[in-house]
């Protein structure tokens, strides 16, 4: 994906510098808004910005041109021949027809259907961040019944290893941390966002609820009511009070709409900007910007110390028409971290609010939030914007990307905008067909997970045989491998090796998963563990797993991962016979075949295959059986160093 | 009366008082902005692809190009700069313990708090009329690790410094060089790559007598037994890593991991990562001691670190300033770790070719102590320390008033004070990178300038530094 737009690009960045220069003279005069402390935009790199969209666009015209040929060569779609599951073509879900026919026209090809080793071991990563164990992955392959695929993600999605992933999830996407640059939460906000996150998620509750809760939220106390953690995440110290509502304004846009640009246009207009970007971007004015941000015009964000008199620690409080949140947005500001707010001539000093998708505001009565969170969730982008950042979970690829840069303009396949505009998805039909099937179900999380793992295209390999094109991506016709989560990685290795952790978290008690951690930043605490200071912690720090704020989590892959999987003690005493209860510990005992596939199906959930069982098996009986121990950690400590062990395929 | 001149009678009138300010920055450079964008862009676009294929436009500024290595010593919690590095002596509140002596250009300097810097001042050049954006610590921290302002859009996906640095210096890498282009020593919370490839990130490293964290396989039984744990790994796992049927994420793993093993037991690591007790000593023996212990060492071995990044924290003294405890001792560990790199760093013949640049995140309030809790506040008047990479030393270039609170000459041709995107604009003019490149391969598909506004020429390096 990162290579084809790079060289979409290219071609973007060359046609338009040949327009730059002619339209240089011009530049002022577009900058119809005042654009101070935003470092993000400027004319010129909206038409780069466009230049690489159409090129885009030819790119992929090019490429459904040349292979037109080979479209109608294509057969039938692979039938499903390893699993008992989704035999027949005539199974295939509503999500499924739009997905194969898209790749079909495309002239795709796609992969193989999974084995069912290969998707038991996706599905449950991909659903609980755990790899199975052992005796599932038996079972699983011993079940005859037709169905079994299906039932296998009704266990998981009942599981509590589930609830755990998707809180861990949810406290990304919701920026839960005990502190950030702006804001400090104390370990004691932060635990109860983390407890109100997993509670939704025990329940199942449907997530307009949960956005509602979120955006609509009052309370006196954070540490007691964990959904006021998301608003005082929107705090910003020693500016005005503006800032704090555009910042509360931008993540709720961001969080709940797909909308980043909603932080843009909080400084300026749309247009001279967002024009290339966005066809809903380019005519929106910051006045409306400020009338969405209005809704939380009269919420007052408060710190109330733990002590009397002592400023440390705090807790926060959200209250309506509180201090000095008592009046509707006002233009009043020249300090802040946004250009000065202002009127315009003739325009009044202070901004109702009015929600820009529907141009409805507050009924009679109502509080400015409970009418946004209704707003909100009423809104159909609300579903579609849900359905893809959680779809990005499963393919590693949105329809959307980057999730958060929807055009609301650009969404309606039976309105598709006017030339030269295009529709933004990679597949309307595909994301409109989720967000309705996400709105039938009442908003439920487990649904749309279900129908989403339950699909073929889902269950498609991962691997090719080369000559995979990389702008065959977007159709989904190969599933895209993606390197495990730092919490994902640290807790195969448990499973794997039978070697548990353990870590006291204040005020959460004693965690054995990396996935129960109630944030991602110095988790656990540095001094509190049993392998020297700061190394699980750092090791957990090697895969990237971000910090809530300024530092996003990442599937990347880097020099400090391979170092701390070759060398880290953390996987070293995990490959250790010497290390008690160890899966070598347990094992060592059995014959040498045995023993091979005992390895293989504990640490990477699948049998050897013929080539692998041989040379372990050459491995295992060199230099007398005096080495065979050592022998046997050394293939246990390569199968850790596995590619097929550190990545989810 | 502008918002500026606003904004400088509002700190003159509460020179304590100044915390809720936290920015003041957009008007004086909205209009700047605007002037030279009246004037039209004149550019020119680069039409190779760099790795990968990304596409840059360069406004086509001629860099310095004078260093080959940047040390960037970031100050964290802001020093007193009238205290140091910009000495004012306040009469009745100035302990007589700093023993301020009068140093050429560079005025009174006081060799109490410093003494064996005192004898490097030939290499400082002392930037006085650089001024903050912002007067919170996380914020401003990371200003001027990203050199733009954190809030704005780009500011979540901007890379640090080093990143930029490596990025752009990696075609310079001989295939022998093992170490990792960027360097951060002490610096856990140093900021990221931002949107750029992990192999750019800051490689984070606290330096350990014992050396480098996971590169010796003693754990694992030793090179004998890593190595065929290696090779076994590449007997049963090749298949996944060449030409992989998982594609490219899975060969970009096995090129980390060639790249590992080649630092696992490589003598240069072991020597440039670990150090005796006596070095240690020498350096002051403190945590900041042993990080410019390490930055020499990593230069001096050549294996291809380019930008190193160290923290020396706990300079934010709210409260007692001159405690014992406080400036006084903090200030000790600075002078022994900095005089004893820069002593190195020259005897090695390094000086030249690395440009260390030392800083805080702001400054910190000029005059009399805060009434009842005798320390200082946060200011955005402030310092940077340059030296080494043919930067002329013996000088300050910008000066401020007899508090020190104002700038009275700015010592640039640009007749402003410097902020944190000039800073970033001199770094990489210093090291040959042209500062005006903007990168079409930002997820926002908007283009990402290495110095915001560079191509409009609003910010820009000061080259006086070199003068």
């Amino acid at each position: 994906m990162k290579r084809q737009l790079k060289t979409g690009r290219l071609a973007a960045a060359a046609a338009a510098a040949a327009v730059l220069a002619a339209q240089s003279a011009d530049l002022g005069r577009e900058l119809s808004a005042p654009h101070a402390e935003c470092s993000l935009f400027g004319p010129q790199r909206e038409r780069f910005a466009n230049g690489g969209l159409l090129a885009a666009q030819r790119e992929a015209q090019a490429l459904s041109a040349a292979s037109t040929e080979a479209a109608t060569a294509l057969g039938p779609l692979p039938s499903r021949s390893r699993s008992g599951a989704l035999q027949t073509p005539g199974s295939l879900g509503p999500l499924d027809d739009i997905l194969f026919t898209a790749m079909r026209a495309a002239g795709v090809t796609p992969t193989e259907p999974t084995t069912d080793q290969e998707f038991l071991r996706r599905v449950t990563l991909d659903l609980t961040g755990r790899i199975p164990t052992a005796a599932e992955l038996t079972a699983f392959l011993n079940d005859a019944s037709p169905n079994k695929r299906e039932a296998l993600v009704e266990r998981l999605l009942a599981s509590p290893a589930w609830v755990d992933k998707w809180t861990m999830y949810f406290g990304d996407l919701f920026g839960n941390a005990a502190r950030t640059a702006q804001v400090v939460r104390f370990p004691e906000g932060r635990n109860a966002f983390y407890r109100w996150i997993k509670a939704s998620l025990q329940q199942n509750k449907p997530y307009d609820q949960m956005a509602r809760e979120l955006i609509a939220a009052t309370g006196a106390n954070s540490y007691e009511q964990g959904e006021l953690n998301f608003l005082a995440g929107g705090f910003m110290g020693g500016g005005p009070i503006q800032d704090t509502f555009d910042r509360q304004a931008a993540d709720t846009a961001r969080t709940f709409l797909g909308i980043a640009h909603m932080d843009c246009l909080l400084c300026h207009d749309g247009r001279g900007h967002l024009d290339a970007l966005s066809l809903w971007g380019r005519s929106f004015t910051r006045y409306q910007a400020w009338q969405f941000a209005g809704f939380f015009a009269r919420t007052q964000l408060a710190r109330v110390p733990v002590t009397q008199g002592r400023p440390n620690p705090y807790y926060w409080s959200v209250l309506n028409d509180a201090g000095r949140a008592r009046t509707d947005y006002t233009l009043n500001t020249t300090t802040g971290n946004r250009p000065e707010r202002q009127p315009r001539p003739g325009q009044a000093r202070t901004v109702a609010p009015v929600y820009p998708f529907s141009g409805r505001g507050p009924n009679p009565g109502e509080p400015y939030r409970v009418a946004l969170a209704r707003e909100i969730t009423s809104d159909f982008q609300f579903a579609r914007a849900a359905v893809n950042y959680l779809w990005k979970q499963f393919f590693g690829l949105g329809f959307v990307e980057p999730p958060d840069q929807f055009d609301p303009a650009r969404q309606d396949p039976n309105h598709p905008p006017a030339d030269p505009w295009t529709l933004q998805p990679s597949n309307p039909q595909a994301l409109e067909r989720l967000a309705q099937d996400f709105v039938r179900s009442g908003y439920d999380l487990k649904a749309l997970m279900r129908e989403i793992v339950n699909s073929r295209v889902y269950q498609l390999s991962a691997r090719t045989a080369g000559g995979w094109n990389p702008a065959w991506d977007r159709y989904y016709a190969r599933h895209l491998v993606r390197r495990l989560d730092a919490e994902e990685i640290h807790d195969a290795l448990i499973t794997a090796s039978g070697v548990g952790a353990s870590y006291n978290i204040a005020g959460l008690g004693t965690v054995n998963w990396a996935m129960q951690f109630p944030e991602t930043a110095g988790m656990p605490a540095p001094n509190r563990n049993n392998s020297g200071p700061g190394a699980v912690t750092a090791f957990l720090d090697s895969f990237l797993r971000g910090n809530r704020d300024d530092v996003p989590r990442s599937r990347e892959t880097s020099l400090p991962q391979a170092l701390d999987l070759l060398n880290d003690n953390f996987v070293l005493m995990r490959a250790r016979a010497s290390t008690p209860n160890s899966l070598l510990a347990r094992s060592l005992g059995q014959p040498d075949d045995q023993l091979v596939t005992t390895l293989w199906v504990n640490v990477l959930s699948r049998f050897p295959t013929d080539a692998e069982r041989a040379a372990a098996l050459e491995r295992l009986r060199s230099g007398g059986a005096g080495q065979r121990t050592r022998n046997a950690e050394d293939l246990l400590w390569v199968l850790y160093n596995k590619i097929d062990f550190m990545f989810n395929y | 009366m502008n918002e500026r001149e606003k904004f400088e009678r509002l700190i003159a009138r509460r020179p304590a008082a100044h915390a809720p300010l936290f920015f003041e920055r957009p008007h004086l450079s909205r209009r700047r902005f605007f002037r030279v964008l009246g004037a039209g862009v004149s550019g020119y676009y680069v039409g190779a692809p760099l790795r990968g294929g990304e596409a840059v436009w360069s406004a086509g500024a001629t860099p310095q190009n004078k260093a080959k290595n940047v040390i960037f010593i970031l100050l964290s919690g802001a020093m007193s700069q009238i205290d140091t590095f910009d000495f004012k002596n306040v009469a009745g509140v100035t302990p007589a313990s700093f023993a301020p002596e009068s140093a050429g250009d560079i005025g009174l300097f006081p060799t109490g708090l410093f003494p064996k810097l005192k004898d490097h001042l030939a290499e400082l050049a002392i930037v006085r009329s650089m001024r903050a954006y912002a007067l919170v610590h996380g914020l401003a921290r990371t200003w001027v690790q990203i050199g733009r302002n954190p809030t704005s859009a780009l500011g979540a996906v901007a890379p640090n410094l080093g990143s930029v640095v490596a990025l752009e210096l990696e075609p310079q890498r001989q295939p022998s060089q093992v170490f990792p282009t960027f360097l951060a020593l002490n610096s856990d919370d140093a900021a990221g790559p931002g949107y750029f490839s992990a192999k750019y990130a800051p490689f984070k490293v606290q330096p350990l007598a014992t050396g480098l964290r996971n590169t010796s396989s003693a754990a694992a039984g030793g090179p004998g037994v890593f190595a065929d744990r290696v090779n076994l790994l590449h007997l049963l796992d090749d298949p996944l890593r060449v030409q992989s049927p998982f594609g490219k994420s899975a060969e970009d793993m096995d090129s980390f991991y060639t790249q590992a093993r080649a630092m696992v037991d490589h003598p240069a690591v072991a020597q440039a990562f670990g150090f005796s007790t006596a070095d240690s000593q020498r350096y002051g023996n403190s945590a900041f001691g042993n990080a410019c212990l390490l930055a020499k060492q990593v230069l001096a071995a050549r294996q291809g670190t380019r930008y190193i990044q160290i923290t020396l924290g706990g300079w934010d003294m709210h409260q007692d300033i001159y405690d014992p405890g406080e400036l006084p001792a903090l200030s000790k560990t600075l002078d022994d770790g900095l005089a004893a790199l820069l002593g190195d760093l020259k005897s090695a013949g390094l000086l030249s070719e690395t440009l260390i640049v030392m800083q805080g995140e702001f400054g910190r309030t000029v005059g009399p102590l805060s009434a009842g809790d005798n320390g200082r506040d946060h200011f955005l008047q402030q310092f940077v320390v340059f030296a080494g990479g043919g930067v002329r030393g013996g000088r300050a270039i910008g000066r401020t008033d007899a508090t020190g609170a104002f700038v009275e000459d700015y010592g640039w041709s640009r007749n402003r004070e410097p902020h944190p995107e000039d800073v970033e604009a001199t770094i990489y003019s210093a090291l040959g990178i042209d500062w005006t490149k903007i990168r079409y391969d930002d997820p926002f598909g908007r283009g990402f300038e290495y110095v915001p506004y560079a191509k409009d020429d609003v910010y820009g390096p000061i080259n006086e530094l070199w003068a």
